[in-house]
């Protein structure tokens, strides 16, 4: 993750300062990592959307919370995780309906790009076949490449559990996976 | 073959592989069936690598300028309160002075504004300044404060990297270091006056030389 500017503790302190706007700074930096998280967590971009935006308007009201603003990406993550795991609760399933699966990730017309979409689409839908929590913990390690440490951080269980998860999923995706590479 | 928490199955994967999907393992090393199934996870965690081609950023810029500020708790505004410059004068019964004397000489210690300092008899008003661009921390440990650090935090509020402060000090000299970012301890370049700071080594220490605030013009 390439990470200009100014460190997150001292955006912190400019927002909680009164400088409101510096808040975009934290928008710019971890938006991307939050919404591609939210969309392989939800599966569906604009519920990801959605849910990213409600997390960091949440981030901003609660900034004086955030009690190590040097670890705030762990932080956002965690309020986006909580965030995804209330909307796949309303929804009474951990399963993501396969209409509702994004859409390709490079919808052109070559064939080279076609065939990279249905590998996109094969492997979105053995994720979305996971449990939520197996799912969160396989993006979080392998997409959004955490620490155990930080993922322990972000989600609030012990290292060993999220250990146990990150296998599980590796061994349920490698069986969905057998038609990739 | 186990069964897995929604009742379908799959099959355990070697150890090897998981140690080396942990970056614990070196998957060169891996034999040649584990090493493609490590290719093709790998290869998945990548095509979901792709960002969403969307932005919530102006719409959560919106909402934020319609919400109030964010505010510190009562413990944090506290701890902050502490660290603002702000003037503090007490006016001591002889009797309670000895008694205090060393809590106020921690008080007396918090950067400020030099204007906004309150000196007593036989004190004086430093002024510290120094120039670290990129800095994340400046302070100043001294005789005055037994070397040690959190006492007298510098500010750079407008981040252009000069860091300065004030704190009321006993009149007379006094050696002093900036430590910069918690860990570099280095002279200060503008005092004029250094003395040896009697490790050995050859380092020096910034002097001062506080005089009495009644005593100046």
């Amino acid at each position: 993750m390439v990470n200009e500017g100014p460190p997150d503790g001292e955006v912190v302190a400019r927002i909680l300062g009164g400088d409101g706007e510096a808040f975009g700074i934290l928008i710019r930096r971890y938006e991307p990592g939050l919404l591609r998280f939210a969309t392989r967590m939800l599966g569906n971009p604009d519920a990801a959307a959605d849910a990213v935006a409600e997390s960091l308007v949440r981030a901003y009201r609660h900034l004086a919370q955030c009690r190590d603003p040097s670890r705030l990406r762990s932080w956002l993550y965690r309020i986006t995780g909580n965030r995804c795991r209330s909307h796949l609760a309303r929804r009474h399933t951990s399963d993501i309906p396969l209409s509702e699966a994004p859409p390709l990730a490079d919808p052109s017309d070559s064939w080279v790009a076609l065939e990279r979409g249905e590998q996109v689409a094969l492997v979105e839908r053995a994720l979305a076949a996971l449990p939520a929590e197996k799912r969160e913990a396989f993006v979080l390690k392998h997409v959004e490449g955490m620490s155990y440490e930080e993922m322990a951080a972000v989600t609030g269980a012990r290292i060993p559990t999220l250990k146990m998860r990150v296998h599980r999923a590796r061994e349920a995706l490698l069986a969905a996976l057998e038609e990739l590479v | 073959m186990i069964a897995d928490d929604r009742g379908g199955a799959m099959n355990p994967i070697d150890s090897r592989l998981q140690d080396a999907l942990d970056g614990e393992r070196d998957p060169a090393e891996l034999p040649a069936d584990l090493r493609d199934a490590y290719v093709r996870l790998i290869t998945a965690a990548r095509l979901l690598e792709v960002v969403p081609p969307t932005t919530v950023a102006d719409r959560v810029m919106a909402e934020i300028r319609r919400s109030p500020a964010p505010t510190l708790s009562p413990a944090r505004r506290a701890a902050r309160w502490l660290s603002r410059p702000r003037a503090i004068t007490f006016r001591l019964r002889p009797a309670w002075t000895l008694a205090l004397a060393a809590g106020l000489a921690a008080i007396l210690l918090i950067p400020s504004e030099p204007g906004t300092l309150n000196p007593g008899e036989a004190q004086g008003v430093a002024r510290f300044v120094g120039h670290f661009p990129g800095a994340r921390s400046v302070e100043v440990v001294g005789s005055f404060n037994d070397w040690s650090r959190g006492k007298l935090h510098l500010q750079d509020d407008d981040h252009d990297g000069v860091w300065d402060g004030a704190a009321v000090l006993p009149a007379g000299q006094h050696e002093y270091m900036f430590v910069v970012d918690g860990e570099r301890w280095v002279a200060d370049p503008l005092a004029g006056r250094y003395v040896d700071d009697g490790f050995g080594a050859g380092q020096q220490n910034s002097l001062l030389v506080v005089r009495p605030a009644s005593g100046t013009p």
